[in-house]
């Protein structure tokens, strides 16, 4: 069977390089899955929960903020702004940003933008929050 | 001669500086190391971020994105200056200033209106005193600046850039080439000239079919952006990494200074001590031979 390699790479340092056996990324429209001999592609990212099941069974989460994946040959890159592993986002300060969010008030155009990324993310946080 | 006691004050000074500056020159040693860590892990990114460029280069697109193009007449810039918050650290804020005052005169020359934002109190308590107007300050980047508090700036000039508040971009930092040679320069990194060395994307792998999702131009439009956001990181923690390398060499001089003067001072003690202790000899014994 072929391997994958992921590599995710934000500005500050490299998180992760290690063989897996699949992963799957957020893509801008949606999950999107990536096994072993996957055709090469070069894709955008939103924000959303990455996922990864190591070789050994075992399978870890992690929070991407946007960013690009690129798929050639064995290797997976995911470069992303900021990638936070799922075992360290609280409920609660989820929640609270969640509320944050969502008591903001939007009057232009550009405020609707970034308020709706906001909630997007604040959303996707607390269905991912693992600790209380 | 000096008396010994005032020479021995002087040496007990000097020792404790030279304990000051050595323990100093320990502490940059050690936070050299970390920023320099730093400094290549985020190369990594630069690095991918210029594959992903080459990958596109293979799809027929036309490299075109409002930070990419030049304006025909510059009308406002913005000049960051990138200087460090603590002194004691040789010509690092001096030769970054002089040159950010070089280019100031040169923008008022050109007739180019200019908004200044500097980083660093050295920098800040300098251009104050030169009574140069600055327009943002900040003092929150310390020797780990952060991809989320530089990527707030980035925000910022990317979207006045595009909406065209600003035409030029400069950065007055000290750009870290090896550990031994440091540059202070002026740089103008919006707009972009160049996709994060897009010169040297190599065939590497040959021609690989991508796939690309959404579309080529798209992905370009993200692209652009962080590439340049990762540039502008790069500045940050080069000045970091740059920082600590000047007040390291500093305070080794300042250390192997301190120990020539102690030793100086040593000899002259000696001398003093010498001299009293042979006149007062001298006059035991004259004293004895007046008495007989």
């Amino acid at each position: 069977m072929a391997d994958l390699r992921l590599i995710l790479v934000t500005p500050e340092k490299t998180l992760f390089d290690r063989p897996v056996a699949s992963i799957r990324v957020p893509m801008f429209d949606g999950s999107a899955g990536i096994y072993p001999a996957r055709a090469p592609l070069v894709g955008r990212l939103g924000i959303g929960e990455l996922v990864l099941n190591g070789t050994d069974g075992g399978s870890e989460s992690y929070l991407v903020e946007g960013g690009f994946v690129q798929v050639k040959g064995e290797q997976v890159s995911v470069l992303t702004n900021g990638a936070m592993p799922a075992s360290e986002i609280s409920r609660a300060s989820a929640v609270a940003e969640l509320e944050q969010a969502r008591a903001e008030k939007a009057t232009s155009e550009e405020e609707l933008n970034s308020l709706a990324g906001k909630l997007d993310r604040a959303r996707k946080l607390v269905s991912m929050a693992t600790v209380d | 001669m000096a008396n010994a006691r005032s020479l021995v004050k002087r040496l007990k000074s000097v020792r404790n500086i030279r304990k000051i500056t050595r323990t100093m020159e320990l502490i940059a040693t050690g936070r050299f190391k970390k920023a320099m860590d730093r400094a290549t892990e985020a190369a990594a990114y630069t690095k991918k971020i210029s594959e992903i460029v080459g990958d596109l280069g293979q799809a027929d697109l036309k490299f075109s994105h409002p930070l990419l193009e030049e304006r025909p007449e510059t009308k406002n810039s913005v000049l960051l200056v990138l200087t460090s918050n603590r002194g004691l650290c040789g010509g690092y804020n001096g030769a970054v200033l002089r040159n950010t005052l070089r280019h100031v005169q040169q923008l008022k020359e050109d007739g180019i209106e200019f908004s200044l934002e500097v980083s660093g109190k050295r920098g800040i308590k300098f251009l104050n005193f030169q009574q140069i107007e600055l327009d943002r300050t900040y003092i929150h980047f310390e020797d780990r600046p952060t991809f989320a508090e530089v990527d707030q700036l980035g925000l910022r000039f990317v979207d006045d850039y595009i909406a065209g508040r600003i035409d030029r971009l400069d950065v007055s930092y000290t750009r870290f080439d090896s550990i031994s040679r440091q540059e202070a320069v002026v740089e103008s990194i919006l707009p972009l000239s160049s996709l994060a060395g897009d010169s040297d994307t190599k065939g590497e792998g040959g021609n690989v079919d991508y796939e690309f999702q959404p579309s080529p131009q798209e992905i370009l439009e993200e692209l652009v952006p962080a590439a340049f956001r990762a540039k502008l990181f790069k500045c940050f923690l080069d000045a970091a990494v740059s920082e600590q390398i000047a007040r390291m060499v500093a305070m080794k001089g300042a250390t192997e200074n301190a120990d020539e003067m102690a030793g100086t001072l040593k000899q002259q003690y000696n001398r003093a001590r010498q001299a009293s202790i042979t006149s007062e000899l001298a006059e035991i014994i004259g004293g004895a031979a007046a008495l007989e």
